[in-house]
Order: C-alpha cells, then structure tokens, then sequence
C-alpha cells in the first residue's frame, strides 16, 4: 500500500464523503469472528494434548470462521450494489485485506492444524473490518471513488491483494518463532502449540511471500506511476515505508534463495516487513482521520 | 441360547508376578489350541480363550452350567500350574475373577487399562489374536464371544473418546514424534545413525518406519557399521565421512561408547553454512552424551538428549495416566451395558419354556375340539359354544398352575406369590385401592363399586 496522494488538485474536485451504513451480515461476521476467536482461545487453552473432545470443538470453530467468512464477503458484495467497491478507497480496501487473510487462514487450515494461528488471524481480521466499517470517514479525498482514476483503484486493488498474502505468511512465521521457540528451549507442557511441522511452516510461509511479492511489485509501481501523473510531489513517509517494506520481503527473497537462510531469521525478515506494510497502513488511517 | 454359564477370569500378569514366573507359565504360540481344548476337556469350563504375552497369561472362560465360576476358576488355576510345572509362587500370584470382576478385568485389559504402558495399542492385537484362535478351536461360545466383543467396542471408544493413546511411550517412539515435529512426513528424510549401539537400532528402525527412506550408518568400526545397516536396511559408511554426513543428514541418531563428545561446537561451525540452515534434529541417547549442549544454539539444530526425552516419555504417561479416569468411566458403562444384556439372557429359557407350555396347552385343546366338530355336522350356534368353551378350558388350563400356586402358598411366600402375578399380569386387586384413587373408599364404597 504505497501510496494515495492527497494532491491539491483531487482535494479540489473531491465530494464530501458518504458514509455507506454497515450491513447486518457485518454485524453477523463480527460476531462470528469475537465467538470463533473465543473459541480458539479455549481450544488453546486446552493444549494438544487435551481431550479429543476438543477435535470436535476446533471442527465448530472452523466452521463458524466459514460463515462468518461468507458473512463478511455478503457485507463486501452489499457494499458494492450501493457502488462502494474494495478497491475504491483505503477504507474499504482494508475491510477487502481483512477478507483476503480470513479466506487465506481458511485455506491453509485445510492443510494445517492452525489453532494458534487462528487466535492470531482472527482479532486482525475482526479489528481490520471494524476498522474499515465503524472508523470516521474523514475528509480524505483518497476516501472517495470519485477521486481516485483507474491507475489508482488498480493499484489499491493490488496492494491490498499483496499485503493481504504478507499477512498470512507473516503470521504463519509467527507460529514458527512461537513454536520453534518452545521447542528448540524444550519446553514440552508448552508444546501444546504445537501447530503444524516447523519445515512445513517456513516452506508455506516462503511460497505465500513469492506468490505475493510480484502482486506488491506491479502495485508499487503503478502507485508510483500514479503519483508522477499526479504530480503529487514525494514527500510522504509512506512512500519511504511502502520501498522499505518491499525491500524487506525482496530481501526476504534474495537470502533464501541466494544463501540458503531459512527458519528463524527468514522468519524475522518477514515479520520485519509485515510491520513495514502495517506502518504504511496506519499512516493512511491516522492522516485520513486527523 | 441354553442355560448360561458365568464368566471367569484366572490368570497372572506384570501386576502380580514378575518376569521369573510369567515366564514360567507363558505359552508358546503352537501350545494354545491345544492347551484351550484340554481346558474344555478336563475341566468344568464350556467356553475358554488364552492369551500369552510378555506381560500376562490369562485365559477368559464361561463355567459349565451348574457349576460356579470360582470353582471352575481355581480348578483352572491348579490345571495351569500343575500343567506348566510353575513353581508354587506362580500359583499365590494368580487371580481369579467371577461374573462382573471377571467381565469388568476382561474390559479393562482390552481398553489397555491393565497394561504396563497405559493406552498401549499392542494388546488390543494380541486379544484379537487369542479371541480368533478361540474361535477357530471353537472354544469361544456366545457368551464369551458378546463379551470380548463388547470388551472390543469399549477399547475402541476408549481410544477414540480419551486421550489414553496419546503421545510416544517410549524414547525410540519420542524420537520419531520430535522429529514428526520438525519435518512433518519423514518420507524421504535423511537419517544418520553414528554409533552402532542397540538403542541406535531401535530408534533408526522406528524412523523407518515412519517413513524415512536413506538411513546411513558410521561407527569407528566399519565392521560393525555395516552389520547395523545390513540389520536395519541401510548403508555403512567410513566414520572419517562423518563431517559430510552431518551435512547431508536430516536426523541424527547418535549413541556411541566415546568419553568425549564427537558432534563438537566446532565441527557445527564449519557445517552449518554448507548445511544452508537447513533442520537438524539431533538424538544423542548416549551417555556420555556425543553432543556438546551448545550445538543446539545453532540455527536449526535441535538437540535432544536421553533425559530430554525421558521427560517426554513421562509427561506422555501423565498426560494419559490423567485420561484413564475418563477411560475408566468408559469401561464401567461398557461393562454395566453388556450385564444388564446379560441379566436379560438368564431370562430366556424361562421365556421359552412358557411359550412352549401355552403353544402345548393351546395346540392340544384346539386339537380336541377340531376333533369333535369332525365327527358330525354342528348349526353355527353350536359352534360358536364349542369356540367359547375352547378358549375358556384354555384359560382355565394355563391359569391352573398359577392358581394352585398361589392357593397351596402361604404367609410371605403367599404374599410375593401375589405380588409377582399381579405384576406381570397387570392387574388392579381390590387391596390396590388408595385414597387417592379411590377416594370413595374411606367414605364407605366398596371396592366392587371402584371396580
């Protein structure tokens, strides 16, 4: 997410914000998100090695995660027949980017036994869309469809998707840290968290940031494309954090494959960077509502 | 199913005997057909199966009917030990169990609850083994086949409803399940085995097992490098590779008899960077142990010692130790099911024995009265008559015992009499009557009238 500028000339054609009323399938998402969180939590709780009544209670979990899920992508789909699409603004893009790292944890959790890192994945989506829903409007022009050209809703689209895919294979080098950790100091009462094999892990985790590196490049660069036809000048530290946090992932790129780095310090390198993306995230946020 | 015998338990195991005498009294697997038919033959036992491990010998059995279990039990007891010519302590460390004892043993044995290693899935096996030798010698009859049946489906919902089962057992299993932890699927994996000790084989062999496909072997001695990998399919190498080795390696396995360490801080230094960080699980089972602890700061190395995985073992053994309660609770159910079934099958030849008598009673009137209509033409209300006094001289008949019963009965045996026909006929006498449902009685109306 490397850039929406705020260019005098789109302030001056920009409308005042309408606010689009969340629908109830947010309501419901939201709710089903807090229940499935709590849930996890429990299940957590419990450790690996609890009862295998428990099996049965990760399988409720998951399935209230599928409809709050489907919930969330009916509030997305509502948003869009009122002319509100994801890629129409930071606003919405973000409640898009909470749908994309939902729909990602399900589909990793049809490989993976993913118990922690859905304790993980679901406050961020929750917090994201609560974000993206209930946060005020403010004047920022970049808030409007109306204000952004084509260029730019290709470019938020893209980087959502991107920042979207860094998410989850952050989260998934979390886990590894996490469980790496209790394992490598031998913590076995805490092995609990055991979640799925530590190679298996960083390979996936790997895959997610090459499948997300490329989308993030072209959304740079069309950002970038889409300032200089703005003429918007290049003084935002946003911009300077977007480069920094595709450095980081390229870098991320460039050690395994060049020097073989894996596990642990991969993992750090990844994280290093999702918190660059958050950064450039929350500076949008902060500067749309002040 | 005729008269039911009462089920029995007799035997010994790690609980009550040690190695010395189990032995003693353990049979050979070519010994048990026979044995179980001498059973049947020679003693008051109409059903029977064996079964022979390291940790028990028992044998399950149903008493001919008439004779009672514990007898039959420590008739057994003495066969078995006179038979196997086992010393007399072998006898005082035998028990016997009779009718629930008995059912509630064979229940908790299937369910591995009796066994040395809670949750162990081997003696499931061996039940299933012995049973179906039973039931080839046909030495297992109904009664002894629904109870070891049902003694499976409890194993089953044990297994699947606790976490009895659960986590490694035994250091060689930990080894795979660590390394299950770090790889996943060991299919493909690369395991090295550096020492040729006994430990190193069991583990290498569970790994295997588990998938591991290239296992390389390297001791000081080649000779005894190759005679390991010949042993677990593997192949040996010259112990001078060992640095390569570690390079190629995914699992270590290490247990030689070296004083000093061999997997050095050093040699972990010049490995890692040819290694590209990629995993390696350590197991060193030696002691002394053949890792420096300090290999295990290295990026992807993880170094388990054999306390390490003791400790693995143990909390293993708690964690199901904590899940035979829920186990236990399982056991009693199942048991409690198949002797309420059980106290329902003692009912059946009474059950039979009345229909029969009724069929009898029924068939022989109705014969006579056939008979008579036979012998010459009857008006139809003649033969409405004959039907009516048919079924009255039937009633009468099967009311005759009852009635004389009841009638030559007296005091208590009289009132129980009473009780048990009323209750299984349904039926309301005038002594019934209380307040409640009649509350015309403590006004004056007669019980004729309540009727």
């Amino acid at each position: 997410m490397q850039n929406l500028p705020v260019a005098p000339s789109i302030a001056h054609v920009a409308t005042p914000a309408v606010s689009v009323a969340p629908s109830p399938a947010f309501w419901v998402a939201i709710t089903l998100y807090i229940v499935a969180a709590a849930m996890m939590m429990l299940v957590l709780g419990r450790g690996a090695k609890a009862q295998p009544k428990y099996a049965a209670l990760r399988r409720v979990v998951l399935t209230t995660v599928v409809v709050a899920f489907v919930a969330h992508g009916f509030d997305i789909g509502w948003r869009g027949t009122l002319g509100v699409h994801p890629a129409s603004s930071v606003r919405e893009s973000i409640g898009f980017l909470a749908f994309i790292i939902t729909g990602g944890y399900l589909l990793a959790s049809l490989r993976f036994r993913l118990t922690l890192g859905g304790a993980v994945v679901l406050p961020i989506s929750m917090l994201l869309l609560l974000v993206a829903r209930l946060s005020p409007v403010g004047d920022d022009p970049s808030v409007h469809g109306s204000a952004l050209s084509t260029l730019g809703r290709i470019h938020i689209s893209l980087a959502t998707l991107g920042i979207g895919i860094f998410a989850l294979a952050s989260v998934l080098s979390a886990i590894y840290l996490v469980e790496e950790k209790n394992f490598k100091k031998k913590r076995f009462d805490t092995m609990s968290f055991h979640e799925a094999p530590l190679e298996g892990l960083d390979r996936l985790a790997h895959r997610l940031v090459w499948a997300g590196f490329p989308i993030f490049t072209v959304a740079l660069a069309l950002g970038t494309v889409w300032i200089a036809k703005l003429d918007a000048g290049w003084d935002r530290p946003e911009y300077g954090l977007a480069v920094a946090t595709w450095v980081a992932f390229a870098a991320v790129l460039l050690m395994r494959t060049a020097y073989g780095w894996r596990g642990r310090r991969i993992a750090k390198l990844t994280l290093v960077g999702f918190v660059g993306a958050l950064l450039v995230l929350a500076m949008y946020l902060l500067r749309r509502v002040f | 199913m005729a008269a039911l015998g009462e089920i029995f338990a007799v035997g010994l195991s790690w609980r009550t005997a040690p190695v010395a005498i189990r032995e003693k009294l353990a049979f050979r697997d070519e010994e048990l057909a026979a044995t179980l038919r001498e059973i049947l033959a020679r003693l008051p036992v109409a059903e029977a199966m064996l079964i022979s491990t390291c940790n028990r010998v028992e044998v399950y059995g149903v008493a001919v009917p008439g004779h009672s279990a514990n007898a039959a039990a420590d008739a057994l007891r003495q066969h078995l030990v006179q038979g196997r010519g086992a010393p007399v302590e072998a006898s005082h460390a035998m028990y016997a169990h009779a009718g629930p004892d008995a059912m509630q043993h064979i229940f908790r044995v299937a369910s591995a609850l009796d066994s040395l290693v809670v949750g162990e899935a081997q003696i499931l096996g061996q039940l299933k083994a012995a049973f179906a030798l039973a039931s080839s010698e046909g030495t297992a009859g109904p009664l002894l086949t629904r109870c070891i049946e049902r003694a499976f489906a409890a194993a089953k919902r044990v297994r699947t409803e606790t976490a009895i089962a659960r986590g490694a057992a035994n250091v060689s299993s930990v080894a795979v399940e660590l390394a299950g932890r770090v790889f996943g699927d060991l299919t493909g994996k690369s395991i090295l085995v550096v020492g040729a000790g006994k430990m190193s084989r069991l583990a290498a062999k569970h790994l295997a097992a588990a998938g591991a496909q290239r296992l390389v072997v390297t001791n000081r001695s080649i000779n005894k490098a190759e005679a390991l990998a010949a042993d677990i399919g593997g192949i040996a190498r010259p112990w001078d590779d060992l640095a390569a080795l570690l390079v190629e390696a995914d699992v270590v396995i290490s247990s030689t008899g070296a004083r000093e360490p061999i997997l050095t801080h050093k040699l972990f230094k010049q490995i890692t960077k040819q290694r590209k960080w990629r995993p390696l699980m350590i197991i060193d089972i030696a002691v002394p142990r053949d890792a420096e602890p300090k290999i295990g700061d290295f990026d992807g190395v993880y170094l388990f010692d054999i306390d390490d995985l003791q400790k693995v073992v143990q909390s293993n053994l708690s964690e199901r130790a904590k899940a035979s309660e829920d186990a236990v609770r399982i056991v009693q159910a199942e048991t409690a099911a198949f002797e309420q079934w059980l106290a329902g099958q003692h009912v059946v030849p009474t059950i039979r024995a009345l229909r029969e008598h009724v069929t009898n009673i029924t068939q022989a009137e109705t014969a006579k009265l056939i008979e008579q209509l036979d012998k010459r033409e009857h008006s139809p209300a003649e033969r409405a008559e004959a039907i009516a006094r048919l079924g009255q001289l039937i009633a009468n008949k099967l009311l005759h015992g009852p009635t004389t019963a009841l009638k030559q009965a007296t005091g208590e045996v009289a009132r129980q009499r009473a009780e048990s026909i009323s209750a299984v006929f349904g039926l309301v006498t005038a002594d019934d009557a209380t307040p409640t449902e009649a509350p015309g009685a403590e006004l004056g109306a007669t019980p004729t009238a309540r009727a």
